[in-house]
C-alpha cells in the first residue's frame, strides 16, 4: 500500500482484508444473533416438559403467592415470572441472585414441573454478545468485530460502482458471477438494516466501549452520569440503583414487624396501567410478610421500542401504594434506549420478530458470500502466481469450519437438548460442550478433506440434522404444540435450503464449473 | 493486496500495512477518545446530553478515521492526524487536569 493508489483501491483493499479477518467472527455473531430473535421459542422447544396450561396471570400470581408462602415463607425475596405470550409458564425463585434456578410451577396440578436442565435459547444470546468468553474480553472482541463490520460496510459502499444497477442483476443459477451478485444484492438490499443493526449493537455497551465523555465530564463515575438520565428523579427504579436500595433495606428487614401481604394479583392491574395491557413480565417481592414489603413489577421487554431492561414499578406490598414509577428519561437517554431497543427487537410482536429474523439471515448470507468470494479470487491469484497455496488452504478451511461448521454445531445443540438423558448431572454444561465439540470437529474435518468435499459433506450433515429434527419429537415425551411445531417446520425449511446449497455445490464441483465460475467472478 | 505485497520491496509494504493497521485501530481509538471528550466538553448542552451525544457519535467518528487511515497518502500523515489527540484531550480534560473539579 503506497501513496499512488486511488481512493477506491485503498477501500477495496480494506474491505477485503477487514472483511476476511473479522468475517469469521462476524458470521458467528450474526448467525447466533439471528437465532436469538427466537430465543424464548428455542428454550421452549429445548425443554419438552414445559406445557402451556393457559393459566392467566392473576391466577398464576395467586398460586405462586400461596406456594411461596408455604414453601419459602422466610425467604427475603420472591421472584415470580408470570406466564406471557412467548413463555406461557409460571416460574418462581427465591433470593437475590438473578440467575438462581427458577422452578416451574403448574397452577392446575399444584405441583412443581420437573424440567430438564438446558442451556436454552439463551446460549445463542450469550454467544452473540460475549462469545462465551469471560464477559469483558468477549464484549470487547464483539465490539472490535462490529467496528470492522462498520468499516467493511462503508468501504463496501465506496467501492461499489453500480450500486443499484447491480442490484437488479442477480443471476443466481448457472452464472459465473452468482457469488458476487449474491454478495452485492444481499448487501445493497438491506444496507440500512446492516448499518442499523451494527451501529445499535455498539450503542448497547456505549459507555464500556467509549468512556471518554464519562471520564471527562463525570470523572469516570458511571452512577453519577446515570443518575442524571431522568430529570428530577432522585432514585431511579432501574437496575443500576438497586444495589443501594438493597443494602439500605437489608438492615431494616429483620426489624420490620410482620404484616399481611396484599394478594399479588392485585398489583397486575396497576402495573398494566403503567406498562400496557399484558405487558407485565414479572413480580418481585422483597420482605414478604413484613411491614416493609415491596413489590416490584417489571415490564415485558417489548412494551415499547426503547429497551426497558432493568426498569420496574415499585409498590408498597401492604398498602398497595405506588412508591416509584419508572422514571421518565431525558430525550438523549431515551435516544440511547431506543437504539438499544431497535437492536434487541422485542417490540412489535411476532411480525417484527420475523422481519428481524429474515433481515439478519440476509446479513449472514452477505457475510458468508463475501468470505466465499475472497477464496474464489484468492484461488485465481494463487493459480496465476503459483504461490500462497498454504494461505489459501487455511482460509478455505476456516471458511468451511466457520460457515458450515457453526450451523452444524447449532443444530447439533438442538439434538443434544432432546437426546441427552434428562436427569444427567450438569446437563446444560454437556449441551454446551457438545456444541463446541461438534464445531471443533468441523474444523478438523475441513482441514482433512478437499475443500469442495468438506463443503458438501458438512452442508449435507447440517441439512439432514435440520430436516430430521421433527423426527426427534417421536423419541421424547409427546410435547408438540404450536410453538414447537412451528420451530420444527422452520428448522426443516432451513435444512431444505442448506440441502439445496449442498446439492448446488456438489453439482458445481462435479462439473468442474467452480474454477470457471471463479474466473467470471474475478473479471467483474 | 497480496499481489502488491509480493512486489520486490515487499518488506516495506508489510511495514506500511502494519503501521497503518496499528495507527487505524489503536491510534484511531485514542484520537476518537480524545475527540469524544472534547466534543462532550464543547457541546452547548446540559452535561448529560453532551456526554450522551458525543458518545453516541463516537463510533461514526472512529469508522471515519479508520477509513481515512487506509486512504491517506502516507502513514506519516495518519500519525500526524493522531497527534491531534493531544490538543483534543487537553480541551476535553482541561478542568480535570488543571482546574480541579469541573
Amino acid at each position: 500500500m503506497s501513496g499512488n493508489r486511488t481512493f477506491r483501491q485503498s477501500m477495496s483493499w480494506l474491505h477485503g482484508w477487514a472483511g476476511l479477518l473479522l468475517g469469521w467472527l462476524l458470521f458467528a455473531i450474526f448467525l447466533t444473533g439471528t437465532l436469538t430473535v427466537f430465543d424464548k421459542e428455542i428454550s421452549w422447544w429445548m425443554q419438552p416438559e414445559l406445557r402451556d396450561t393457559g393459566v392467566d396471570q392473576p391466577t398464576a400470581a395467586r398460586f405462586a403467592q400461596d406456594w411461596l408462602a408455604r414453601e419459602h415463607g422466610e425467604a427475603a425475596v420472591w421472584s415470580i415470572g408470570l406466564p406471557t405470550e412467548r413463555s406461557p409458564v409460571l416460574k418462581v425463585s427465591t433470593g437475590e441472585d438473578r440467575r438462581a434456578e427458577r422452578l416451574v410451577l403448574d397452577p392446575e396440578s399444584g405441583a412443581r414441573v420437573p424440567v430438564r436442565d438446558s442451556v436454552g435459547g439463551n446460549f445463542f444470546f450469550r454467544f452473540h454478545y460475549s462469545l462465551h468468553l469471560p464477559r469483558t474480553l468477549g464484549i470487547w472482541l464483539v465490539g472490535l468485530a462490529a467496528m470492522a463490520m462498520l468499516v467493511a460496510l462503508v468501504s463496501g459502499i465506496v467501492i461499489h460502482r453500480h450500486l443499484f444497477r447491480d442490484f437488479f442483476a442477480f443471476r443466481p443459477v448457472g452464472s459465473r458471477r452468482a457469488w458476487l451478485d449474491g454478495h452485492n444484492a444481499s448487501a445493497v438490499l438491506l444496507l440500512p438494516f446492516h448499518l442499523m443493526i451494527t451501529y445499535t449493537g455498539l450503542v448497547i455497551f456505549f459507555l464500556i466501549y467509549m468512556p471518554a465523555a464519562l471520564d471527562a465530564l463525570y470523572g469516570g463515575d458511571r452512577m453519577a452520569m446515570l443518575r442524571e438520565a431522568s430529570p428530577g428523579a432522585q432514585a431511579v427504579a432501574g437496575g443500576m440503583d438497586r444495589g443501594d436500595q438493597r443494602s439500605r433495606d437489608g438492615a431494616s428487614a429483620r426489624e420490620a414487624p410482620p404484616a399481611e401481604l396484599l394478594p399479588l394479583e392485585s398489583f397486575i392491574v396497576p402495573a398494566e396501567a403503567l406498562f400496557g395491557s399484558g405487558m407485565v413480565a414479572s413480580l418481585r417481592v422483597r420482605h414478604p410478610g413484613r411491614a416493609n414489603a415491596r413489590v416490584e413489577a417489571s415490564p415485558l421487554l417489548g412494551s415499547r421500542i426503547a429497551l426497558t431492561k432493568g426498569e420496574a414499578a415499585v409498590f408498597d406490598g401492604v398498602s398497595g401504594k405506588l412508591l416509584q414509577a419508572p422514571a421518565e428519561k431525558r430525550p438523549s437517554a431515551l435516544t440511547q434506549r431506543v437504539m438499544a431497543g431497535l437492536h434487541f427487537a422485542q417490540f412489535g410482536g411476532y411480525p417484527m420478530r420475523w422481519l428481524y429474523f429474515l433481515c439478519s439471515a440476509v446479513s449472514c448470507a452477505m457475510i458468508a458470500t463475501g468470505l466465499v468470494l475472497f477464496v474464489i479470487r484468492q484461488r485465481l491469484k494463487v493459480a496465476e502466481a503459483n504461490a500462497g497455496q498454504g494461505f489459501l488452504r487455511l482460509v478455505e478451511t476456516l471458511n468451511v469450519g466457520t460457515l458450515a461448521g457453526l450451523m452444524l454445531g447449532c443444530v447439533a445443540l438442538l439434538w443434544a437438548a432432546r437426546l441427552l438423558p434428562a436427569d444427567l448431572a450438569g446437563r446444560a454444561g454437556w449441551e454446551a460442550r457438545l456444541f463446541f465439540a461438534v464445531w471443533a470437529l468441523a474444523f478438523v474435518h475441513a482441514w482433512r478433506r478437499p475443500p469442495m468435499a468438506a463443503w458438501r459433506e458438512q452442508l449435507w450433515a447440517a441439512a439432514l440434522l435440520c430436516m430430521g429434527l421433527p423426527l426427534l419429537e417421536g423419541f421424547s415425551a409427546p410435547s408438540l404444540d404450536k410453538t414447537r411445531l412451528l420451530l420444527e417446520l422452520c428448522v426443516f425449511l432451513c435444512g431444505a435450503v442448506l440441502g439445496w446449497v449442498a446439492w448446488r455445490v456438489g453439482k458445481a464441483s462435479a462439473a468442474d464449473g467452480v474454477s470457471r465460475s471463479l474466473e467470471g467472478a474475478m473479471r467483474c | 493486496m497480496s499481489r502488491r505485497l509480493s512486489l520486490p520491496p515487499a518488506r516495506r509494504a508489510w511495514l506500511d500495512v502494519a503501521l497503518r493497521v496499528t495507527a487505524a485501530v489503536f491510534g484511531g481509538y485514542v484520537l476518537t477518545y480524545a475527540a469524544t471528550a472534547a466534543l462532550a466538553r464543547l457541546l452547548p448542552l446540559a452535561r448529560f446530553d453532551a456526554a450522551m451525544l458525543a458518545t453516541l457519535l463516537s463510533f461514526a467518528l472512529y469508522t471515519g478515521f479508520v477509513l481515512w487511515a487506509f486512504a491517506a497518502a502516507s502513514v506519516r500523515r495518519v500519525w500526524l492526524g493522531i497527534a491531534l489527540s493531544l490538543p483534543l484531550a487537553a480541551v476535553g480534560f482541561w478542568p480535570v487536569w488543571f482546574g480541579g473539579a469541573s
